[in-house]
């Protein structure tokens, strides 16, 4: 029990450190920010395929797959190191969806797709929620018939973010109608190049766009079905397994306490005294402090789970709801401290403090307390799995 | 970063698990409730020097398991699954480390082979009265005599005072901070009893120019203020792995009382509400679980952990105070009939959120540290 880092991960950190901060140029930065954090644009594709060639996408993947063979713990670590510089890295693809192919993809989908993932030239969106299956997503109705070798598929689905510049929509279908809910899914890679395939734009509160996305008579190939047929269900829990422990990543918020104490030390009050010496803000510091921490260490126990075999449900359930919710706390407790200053956006004139964040932050920070599966079925396993109390029948 | 424990960690917490929860049964700590018996089983001391327990952070020179901080730490942590009636926190942490660390041939020699066969008790006195600050001691003040001290002043909330063999405190003398090694048989101590919320026998010892000898100092006013932070920060982290170990307990007792109880026909734990703030309580131990094994490991290592201990004693009142009135609440009345063994876990949570630093005036604490700039994020 060593809950520090080995020198060799120390290393790892200061070289991936260094790699991002030559990679993010001021411009693929103003890019970035101008797509509101999603990501997309031309620098940023191209920034993506050079960490593909340069090994770093699959560093804690098997080296037959093409990966660096190093753990989940370095895997950790370089998502983490990407995110603190604030690239928005598509971790849905990397992280959860590309593991699932690793893992039960047939040999087109293990030749084919996961060697462009790692190269950083395919990405994948998630289409799982619809507008009338969402916390039930085991209502969905999206459907895949059989027709010979192929399967059509008709449907929509809702939230599919990332899906206008994504190749391949990773979709929940229903293939036996008949079945029990949860038995009669199975996965399908969809290409988004599909004539039948278009989206919508949907605006949010964070500036942030995501999209309807609808799914008319498309036809794709057997070898685009994902592992068993029917056997869908398995494929998503194991996916929302991973992508919950992504969605909390701590890098960011690391980086944004760093800041923001910089600023409190340096910036002055009128009475001459810096904003750190008045005692509220430091207890309102020291509990963003103490929660990064923890939040810091949920991660990586988890990430070394995953290295000695199995990624715990309740565990991953639990990491996501503690951050999706301090998340929310270290925005306020910022908020506070910079007061009425943290209203100001960034595309003000005048008046922000840290480049307008706290405002964007304050404003967009809800999302994840739903998304990725809302926080009330979180803990509904998180009671089940990790307490084994009796769940309700519904 | 390994989270796994090893072998030797195992089996420190089986063999300690194994006994812990043969001896300790809620008839004999009900012995103990308002007093009416001493809070200390000395044959559950006995069977767990046999065992070895006691020296498993002692040097094998001196009979012990010759096992680091990491293995003293999960010991105490199962100390506070049970919430076992012996000392351990203040004789084997917040006396006999230091004593092994820093004392001399001759005191290492006197005090710790009674401590890995059970028959010695050493105690620490650490706070003064709302001063909460062991390496500054305000009240006690040491001048010197002949080649040793003598020391005048106080020093509350000392665990077993009366019945320990010595009583390690500090003192501020005009060149720096000594720590003493106080007999409380010595002329001009008297020890206080206090009556504490755990029935924990604890001490207000008022100390009336006691005289020390040079035999039982263990650092003089060069480093005394350094060896008192390294007490304190290690007591700290062991209130924690205490602390741990109970809300474990207290969390696990709470699934099981509302998975078998039922009202409207169903197990209460399938209310979500039930649920849901179980759920909470689960992510608050965990916290607490991460945060105390890191201080402990980064201890055990040498390496600066100022910060890291704060963290965990923030954790440590938070999660015990939310899981202590969620687990008395989720129990109905059974959390509070005293014939059910939760109300003395509940106690226990308390005491140690309130022990050495609460929550408030650790986030006062890290704040001071964060302000100073010792406390960046990596």
């Amino acid at each position: 029990m060593k809950l520090e880092f080995t020198p060799e991960q120390e290393a790892l950190r200061a070289e991936l450190r260094a790699y991002f901060s030559d990679l993010m140029t001021p411009e693929l930065q103003a890019e970035c920010e101008r797509d509101m954090g999603e990501g997309g644009g031309p620098l940023w594709h191209a920034a993506l395929r050079k960490m593909g060639k340069d090994g770093w996408i699959g560093v804690g993947w098997p080296k037959e797959l093409g990966g660096r063979g190093m753990s989940p713990i370095e895997q950790f670590i370089f998502v983490e190191e990407i995110m603190r510089v604030g690239y928005p890295f598509p971790f849905l693809t990397t992280e959860s969806v590309g593991p699932q192919l690793a893992e039960h993809g047939n040999e087109w989908q293990q030749r084919e797709i996961v060697p462009k993932i790692l190269a950083g030239e395919c990405l994948i969106a998630i289409g799982y929620s619809e507008p009338g299956a969402g916390t039930d997503l085991a209502a969905l109705k999206t459907r895949a018939e059989r027709d010979g070798d192929e399967w059509v598929i008709n449907g929509q689905k809702m939230w599919t973010s990332l899906a206008h510049f994504c190749d391949y929509v990773w979709l929940a279908t229903r293939t036996d109608p008949d079945a029990k809910k949860h038995k009669g899914i199975s996965m399908f890679l969809v290409p988004t190049s599909d004539p039948g395939f278009s989206l919508t734009p949907v605006l949010t509160l964070g500036g942030v766009r995501t999209n309807a996305t609808y799914y008319d008579n498309i036809r794709v190939s057997d070898r685009n079905r994902v592992g068993e047929l029917n056997g869908g269900w398995k494929l998503i829990t194991s996916q929302l397994n991973r992508e919950r422990l992504s969605l909390v990543n701590y890098g960011p918020t690391a980086v944004f306490f760093n800041t923001a104490l910089e600023w409190a030390r340096s910036t002055e009050l009128a009475d001459g005294r810096k904003v750190i010496e008045q005692p509220w803000v430091q207890a309102n510091l020291a509990r963003i402090r103490a929660g990064v921490e923890a939040l810091k260490l949920f991660c990586y126990k988890q990430a070394w789970a995953m290295t000695e075999g199995e990624l715990d449900m309740a565990m991953a359930s639990a990491a996501k709801v503690y951050g999706s919710e301090f998340f929310i706390e270290v925005y306020r407790l910022m908020g506070e401290v910079a007061g009425q200053a943290s209203l100001v956006s960034k595309h003000s004139e005048r008046g922000q403090v840290l480049a307008g964040r706290i405002e964007r932050l304050y404003r967009s920070a809800s999302i994840i307390t739903f998304g990725g599966g809302t926080n009330e079925i979180q803990r509904d396993i998180i009671s089940a799995a990790g307490l084994w109390m009796p769940r309700a029948a519904r | 970063m390994d989270f796994g424990i090893s072998e030797e960690q195992k089996e420190v917490q089986t063999l300690a698990r194994q006994i812990l929860s043969e001896q300790v049964t809620p008839e004999k700590l009900a012995a103990y409730d308002e007093y009416r018996a001493e809070r200390l089983d000395h044959d559950l001391w006995q069977k767990l020097a046999t065992a070895g327990l006691l020296g498993v952070a002692i040097g094998e020179e001196h009979g012990g398991m010759g096992f680091g901080f990491t293995e003293l730490v999960l010991f105490i942590e199962e100390c506070g699954r049970t919430i076992a009636p012996v000392p351990v926190v203040p004789h084997l942490v917040s006396a006999a480390l230091p004593l092994q660390t820093f004392g001399s041939d001759s005191q290492r020699r006197t005090w710790l082979p009674g401590t890995v066969d059970g028959s010695g008790l050493l105690t620490a006195g650490l706070t003064e009265p709302l001063h909460e600050e062991p390496a500054d001691p305000q009240y006690t003040r040491a001048e010197s005599s002949g080649e040793g001290y003598r020391i005048s002043g106080v020093k509350t909330a000392v665990p077993f005072a009366a019945q320990a063999q010595r009583i390690l405190l500090a003192a501020r003398s005009p060149q720096g901070v000594v720590v003493a090694l106080v007999d409380p048989n010595a002329k001009g101590v008297t020890c206080h009893p206090l009556k504490v919320t755990t029935y924990e026998p604890q001490y207000e010892v008022v100390l009336d120019a006691v005289e020390v000898g040079a035999e039982d100092i263990l650092a003089g006013p060069e480093q005394g203020e350094a060896v008192m932070t390294w007490i304190t920060e290690r007591t700290t982290a062991a209130l924690c792995a205490h602390q741990l170990g109970a809300a474990d307990q207290v969390l696990r007792l709470t699934a099981s009382y509302t998975a078998e109880r039922k009202q409207f026909g169903v197990p209460v734990a399938t209310f979500q509400a039930v649920g849901h703030r179980a759920a909470d309580r689960f992510i608050d131990v965990e916290c607490l679980r991460l945060t105390t094994y890191q201080a402990a490991s980064r201890l055990d290592s040498g390496v600066d952990a100022r910060v890291e201990v704060d963290i965990a004693k923030i954790w440590a009142g938070d999660c015990g105070h939310r899981v202590s009135y969620s687990a008395q609440h989720l129990h109905g009345g059974m959390g509070i009939d005293r014939d059910y063994p939760l109300w003395r876990y509940c106690l226990w949570l308390r005491h140690n959120e309130m022990t050495l630093g609460a929550s408030a005036r650790r986030l006062s604490d890290l704040g001071q540290r964060i302000a100073a700039g010792e406390a960046f994020c990596a």
